[in-house]
């Protein structure tokens, strides 16, 4: 679907050449440091610094003007005041530039017609010239595998997620979010105003593009809401799209207005359209990458029956109550665990001080050493009763018990029992004061596929968003 | 009084989302009280009076609604009283005249409305009739077009469902022409894009049908 927006995206997502437009050899400028990290992102292909000033920036001449440039230019950043944009656009045409990304602001965000009409007149010439436009008021394209990083240089690891912001200020959350919680993106793009390329445009792209499987987005609004839904309802055919709709209330549309020039629609006709097109529809950047982080790391739904431990050692009976209600309240099913495990737990663990119906508290496994734990894990894991399982771990409960190293050997049994169970284990790892290993712990889990949340309550909604998704595809 | 230049009124209307295949308690325009009179013979008793008069959008507000009317003497007087009361409240509507229609039984009352998103185009709303809608807003929506599936979806979104499915004694509603209505009214409102507001209130929904009992449309 939508395969030849391939071909026509090709030098946005991998330019052979970039010339960035706003540099300056004295002054710091954004232009500069668009060059310079660029540059220490490891960029493979030419780049271009143009600006009045001349002279040199880190090892790259300074053009005085685009039209100088030796050789093809496929893509230009732009960092010049608005006065410009126009006389910039016909330099691209000039230069036969396929696509100029905006990263200049003050146009209809600013709700003036001075800047509606100068994106009007920017949109005019860059048809005549055959030149796509991103932005303008954007930080324009993020794209790991072919280093091209984010402003201030920021770059993780290629993945396999893809997403569209209209806000330059998510999206750089998205991908920092990304790189602390192993969300590895094939690409993304911040388009801000969209006077030409909008959300459809990527999410038409996205959704073609062979290296990314599940897409998010955020959005203010739309100046074409019946494209967007009908792409919108092709996309979520193909692949799982997660959307964030920002402007919900009176408040946060009236500074949507002013952040992106977005008209507002009511937010039950937002949610209504993201529904009837198949989207699974957050309310928050947590939301959103939980969601986001849940497909990556398990791909599609396998049903909706959890079996949750609540506790591993002490503490734990609190914990399942309020694991169980944390579930059931965010749409999880919680069957009670089988005859046979019910009673192989009571034999292995005693009656006393152990909740052994669903959720499960373990925590008198801590008596009887490692492995008596991981048996009685293993039994809940292969109940059938359950699609998937949610194991709480608390840190700062389980190191002055298990130590470091116990905590390892816990956490590499539980990666082992996913793969050989072949049933979705998730980890909740809540705050507190074993901060710095808790830390270690996620990122060993995540690098290993397991989806891991800070709180039961992110985790049941996310298992739900991906199973919301799952279903409605089955259901077609 | 709301002036409206582009109000139909709920003769065309029906006549209208008849053509469509939509079911309606089709109603007839009578100018005289005589007329109003051969009309309900025609149909039968009992029957429905209400004013028509594309200057009159709350009919029941100004008294230019009569209800269960079961003989020819009551027709004649509540054509007079209509008249009259709707005549004081809004002394410049231009009145064509009454319309007649036959009195539908009860049933399950729901409501589709269709209004204009600056975003989005036709949007359809469903919900159940009376206070659910008006104070609880317990209301879905789609937008144009809505497939069998979207409108199965909004009909089982909304917090009254259970109310459908038949509720201390009172019968089902049948889910499927309620389906059937919604899909019909979404095709409607997309042959005819100068429509810009559509209200199908009340619907009368029973165990093997749907029938709407009034309609508004308005006209870009």
């Amino acid at each position: 679907m939508f395969e030849e927006r391939l071909k026509e995206f090709e030098p946005i997502f991998y330019p052979k050449s970039i010339a960035v437009v706003g540099v300056s050899a004295t002054s710091i400028k954004a232009g500069s440091l668009w060059v310079i990290d660029l540059r220490s992102a490891g960029f493979p292909g030419i780049i271009h610094p143009v600006g009045s000033s001349g002279g040199r920036i880190a090892d790259h001449e300074i053009f005085p003007n685009l039209r100088l440039i030796p050789g093809e230019v496929d893509y230009v950043i732009v960092s010049v005041p608005r006065q410009s944009a126009l006389e910039l656009l016909d330099d691209c045409a000039a230069k036969s530039v396929k696509a100029v990304h905006f990263f200049t602001a003050g146009f209809s965000e600013t709700d003036t017609q001075q800047g509606r009409e100068l994106e009007e007149q920017m949109l005019e010439k860059a048809r005549q010239g055959n030149v796509r436009i991103i932005g303008p008021n954007c930080i324009g394209v993020y794209c790991p595998e072919h280093k091209i990083p984010f402003l201030m240089g920021i770059l993780g690891e290629s993945g396999s997620v893809g997403f569209v912001s209209q806000s330059g200020g998510v999206a750089a959350k998205l991908v920092t979010i990304g790189i602390a919680r192993h969300i590895n993106y094939s690409k993304g793009v911040s388009f801000g105003n969209g006077i030409d390329l909008d959300a459809s445009d990527f999410l038409q792209y996205l959704a073609a593009d062979p290296k990314t499987k599940v897409i998010g987005a955020y959005l203010e609004g739309t100046r074409d809401g019946t494209r967007l839904f009908n792409t919108m309802r092709k996309v979520a055919e193909v692949k799982p799209l997660v959307v964030w709709k920002g402007g919900r209330t009176e408040a946060g549309a009236q500074a949507a207005m002013s952040h992106t020039g977005s008209l507002a629609s009511s937010a039950a006709i937002w949610s209504a359209m993201l529904k009837q097109a198949g989207v699974v529809e957050v309310h928050s950047l947590e939301e959103l990458t939980d969601t986001l982080l849940i497909f990556q790391q398990l791909g599609h739904g396998q049903g909706t029956r959890a079996a949750i431990i609540g506790g591993l050692a002490d503490g734990g009976g609190g914990n399942s109550v309020a694991a169980g209600d944390a579930c059931m309240e965010n749409g999880l099913k919680i069957p009670p665990l089988s005859f046979e495990t019910k009673q192989e737990l009571t034999d292995l663990l005693g009656e006393v001080g152990s909740i052994l119906r669903n959720p499960v508290d373990v925590s008198q496994a801590q008596f009887r050493g490692l492995p008596t734990l991981f048996q009685a894990i293993d039994l809940v894991v292969r109940d059938s009763i359950s699609d998937i399982v949610l194991i709480q771990e608390d840190v700062e409960i389980l190191l002055p018990i298990y130590s470091r190293q116990g905590l390892e050997e816990i956490n590499e049994f539980l990666i082992e029992l996913g793969r050989r169970e072949n049933k979705p284990i998730i980890v909740v790892l809540p705050h507190g004061s074993g901060e710095a290993e808790r830390l270690q712990i996620e990122q060993r889990l995540l690098a290993a596929s397991i989806p891991v949340f800070c709180s039961m309550e992110r985790a049941a909604k996310a298992v739900f968003r991906l199973n919301q998704y799952s279903c409605r595809q089955e259901a077609k | 009084m709301v002036k409206s230049q582009n109000l139909l009124t709920e003769v065309e209307s029906k006549e209208l989302l008849k053509k469509a295949g939509i079911p309606v308690i089709e109603a007839k325009l009578a100018r005289s009280k005589k007329e109003a009179i051969s009309i309900s013979r025609e149909i039968g008793f009992p029957v429905v009076l209400k004013i028509s008069s594309s200057d009159v959008v709350h009919k029941s507000d100004s008294g230019g609604v009569r209800l269960g009317l079961t003989n020819a003497t009551q027709v004649g007087k509540a054509y007079s009283q209509i008249t009259s009361s709707v005549k004081q409240a809004y002394p410049e509507a231009r009145i064509d005249g009454v319309s007649v229609q036959a009195m539908a039984p009860p049933g399950v009352e729901v409501i589709v409305g269709m209004s204009k998103d600056a975003q989005f185009g036709p949007v359809l709303m469903f919900g159940l009739g009376g206070i659910l809608v008006e104070v609880l807003k317990d209301v879905s929506f789609r937008i144009v077009p809505v497939t069998e599936r979207d409108a199965r979806e909004m009909i089982k979104e909304i917090k009254g469902y259970p109310v459908l499915q038949g509720y201390r004694g009172q019968k089902a509603a049948s889910i499927p022409a309620l389906e059937q209505l919604i899909v019909k009214v979404s095709q409607f409102v997309e042959k005819n894009p100068q429509i810009e507001e559509l209200d199908l209130n009340p619907i009368f929904a029973y165990p093997d049908k749907v029938v709407a009992v009034d309609a508004r449309i308005i006209l870009e």
